[in-house]
């Protein structure tokens, strides 16, 4: 191998490897940065508690004046279950009944009307154990959930309910903000009204929603307390949430565009994930070309090496060496300096990933997400490096056989 | 390998000599036999080695190895064949002028390891280059080039060797012990000899010569 070695590093240029080094390095940096920015900010987007994550949209009807009702029909409910888009549906049940929702602390109390609603409990994506934690002070009660009997119900609230008040009502007003602790800490009492009957419970916040943009209780207290309570007779939802497989699908959208059905939400998650593809996809095209282009003059400047080394080439087949191992110096070649760019790009990578982590909590709301590791940047520069080495082979085994 | 057959073998090049004992006949080299194949220049010697040694393909009728058409071995068998059954002294000798001399034996005992370095250092001192053996090739003047070759060409096992003007620029001495350790070789392995000459001839006893 050492002679070998020898005899076919003639005419290897040192620059022309250094060149393809230095664009190969910028191309493949591109592109794993992208790789890495996409799994890092993803999950950001895909919070665990984001109700309304990529796949859930919560759909409304144009509300026009003077209309009595921008409720789903039974109809429409089945038209759009069986559309081929909507993986699943949950309709929104309200609480038919007034509702007086009190807080009272060190002598102070304040009330206010509230209203309520359900959805059945596979649309939640708040995590269990979120809510575990509220409850921790009453072991042995149901976390999520009612059953006729009991005086506790447990609640969500969106989670712009408490920024609205922290930097909107109290900073102006002088009073203290609050966190969700605290919030999960107070004791709330619901004064229920309705069919001529009165009752009060123990409300309890067990956790936020960053989606969802209502009072959400358990659908079996609902469904008992509208049967107990409920004056008024049942209407359609005015709102249901559907799975979808993709919010970008285009049939979805041009249906929702038909029948002016509102998406609630809209711009936020799905969009924003839309867009961070769209730019990810971009960032990694650009790498992805400058990465092609310098593979492509690599390919070059070894079949030029090869052409200038025919003569010896071909003594070689004649001494009786196979295609394969005369090819193998210009595969090792090639294997070396792509592994070269390789462990020089990952550095860079993560460098350049820890001046924009910081960053990350701008755009991520709370900064409790965990950002994802660097496996699937470290797989995908893996996998660029063998399959490049891999065609660089291929090409040079092909070359080498035709001297034959 | 135990024959090596020519059929009616014409070259597409050029018109061979009607007076041809090889071109156009039927001809059959056995291992173990020393054949002489004189030609004037120009008859296609060179040709003939090209064909024999599957590098050039040239030519009309068939040639082959124990009954095998040649034109059917795949580059894998050719490699075999280089490595364990014919070898070839070319004409233009082939090293590669940026290794040494014996670097350029090296590179084919890497593949076949025939010989120990000790044998190859025997062969350096009896043929008078063991003083050039870490010069430089390009540096070496041709009939001491012709010595490398030489003894590059013993390193491999072989049932044929081929020879193509192997004493062209030798002094008498020098190919007389060419001949010697080449009949030494191959009485103890047993291999044919084919040996092409225009003129000098390399020194063996000659069981057969063909005007080409």
């Amino acid at each position: 191998m050492r002679l070998l070695w020898k005899l076919l590093r003639r005419h290897v240029s040192a620059l022309q490897l250094a060149g393809f080094w230095l664009t190969n390095l910028v191309g493949v940096t591109i592109v794993l940065l992208a790789v890495q920015l996409y799994s890092d900010v993803r999950p950001v987007l895909e919070a665990p508690d984001s109700f309304m994550a990529n796949d859930y949209l919560v759909l409304s009807k144009e509300v026009h004046a003077g209309q009595q009702s921008a409720a789903f029909s039974a109809d429409e409910i089945d038209d759009l279950s069986a559309q081929p888009f909507t993986v699943d549906l949950g309709e929104f049940t309200a609480a038919r009944y007034s509702i007086m929702g009190g807080l009272s602390m060190m002598g102070y109390g304040m009330s206010t009307y509230l209203f309520l609603e359900a959805v059945p409990d596979r649309f939640l994506d708040v995590p269990a154990q979120d809510m575990r934690s509220a409850h921790a002070s009453t072991p042995g009660d149901a976390v999520w959930g009612f059953k006729p009997g009991d005086r506790r119900v447990p609640i969500i609230l969106p989670r712009n309910y408490l920024n609205l008040y922290n930097f909107g009502f109290a900073s102006t007003q002088g009073l203290p903000q609050m966190s969700e602790q605290a919030v999960q800490a107070f004791p709330l009492t619901l004064d229920v009204t309705g069919n001529g009957r009165h009752e009060r419970f123990q409300g309890r916040v067990v956790a936020f929603s960053n989606r969802l943009n209502t009072i959400l209780v358990p659908e079996s207290f609902i469904e008992w307390s509208n049967a107990t309570f409920a004056d008024r007779g049942a209407t359609g939802p005015s709102r249901v949430i559907i799975e979808v497989r993709n919010t970008g699908d285009e049939a979805l959208l041009s249906y929702l565009r038909a029948r002016e059905y509102r998406v609630e939400g809209d711009g936020d998650t799905g969009q924003a994930d839309y867009v961070l593809r769209i730019a990810t996809g971009v960032v990694s095209g650009i790498g992805g070309l400058i990465t092609a282009m310098s593979i492509f003059v690599l390919m070059l400047s070894i079949l030029l090496l090869l052409q200038k080394n025919t003569r010896k080439l071909q003594d070689l087949l004649l001494l009786g060496y196979t295609p394969a191992r005369v090819s193998r110096p210009y595969q090792l070649l090639t294997l070396g300096l792509n592994v070269a760019v390789f462990v020089c790009a990952v550095p860079l990578v993560l460098w350049a990933r820890k001046t924009y982590l910081p960053f990350m909590t701008l755009i991520g709301g709370d900064g409790n997400h965990t950002p994802a590791g660097i496996g699937t940047m470290l797989t995908v520069g893996v996998a660029m490096v063998l399959t490049v080495t891999l065609v660089n082979a291929i090409v040079i085994r092909r070359q080498v056989r035709r001297l034959w | 390998m135990k024959e090596l057959s020519l059929r009616h073998v014409l070259p597409r090049a050029f018109a061979p000599p009607a007076t041809s004992q090889v071109w156009g006949e039927d001809i059959v080299f056995t291992r173990g036999k020393t054949c002489l194949v004189e030609a004037a220049s120009g008859a296609g010697k060179s040709s003939l080695c090209g064909y024999l040694y599957g590098y050039r393909r040239d030519y009309d009728g068939v040639i082959a190895f124990d009954g095998t058409d040649i034109r059917k071995l795949g580059v894998r068998s050719w490699g075999d064949v280089r490595r364990h059954s014919i070898a070839m002294m070319f004409q233009g000798l082939r090293l590669f002028p940026e290794l040494t001399a014996l670097e350029n034996v090296q590179i084919k005992n890497n593949l076949t390891h025939h010989k120990t370095p000790s044998q190859i250092a025997t062969l350096f001192e009896s043929l008078g280059v063991a003083d050039k053996a870490h010069a430089r090739v390009d540096r070496l003047s041709f009939g001491q080039q012709q010595r490398v070759a030489f003894i590059r060409l013993l390193c491999q096992p072989a049932d044929f060797l081929l020879l193509d003007e192997p004493v062209s620029h030798l002094d008498d001495t020098n190919a007389a012990v060419m001949g010697r350790i080449l009949f030494d070789e191959t009485r103890a392995s047993g291999a044919g000899v084919i040996v092409t000459s225009i003129g000098k001839h390399l020194d063996l006893p000659y069981e057969r010569r063909l005007a080409l």
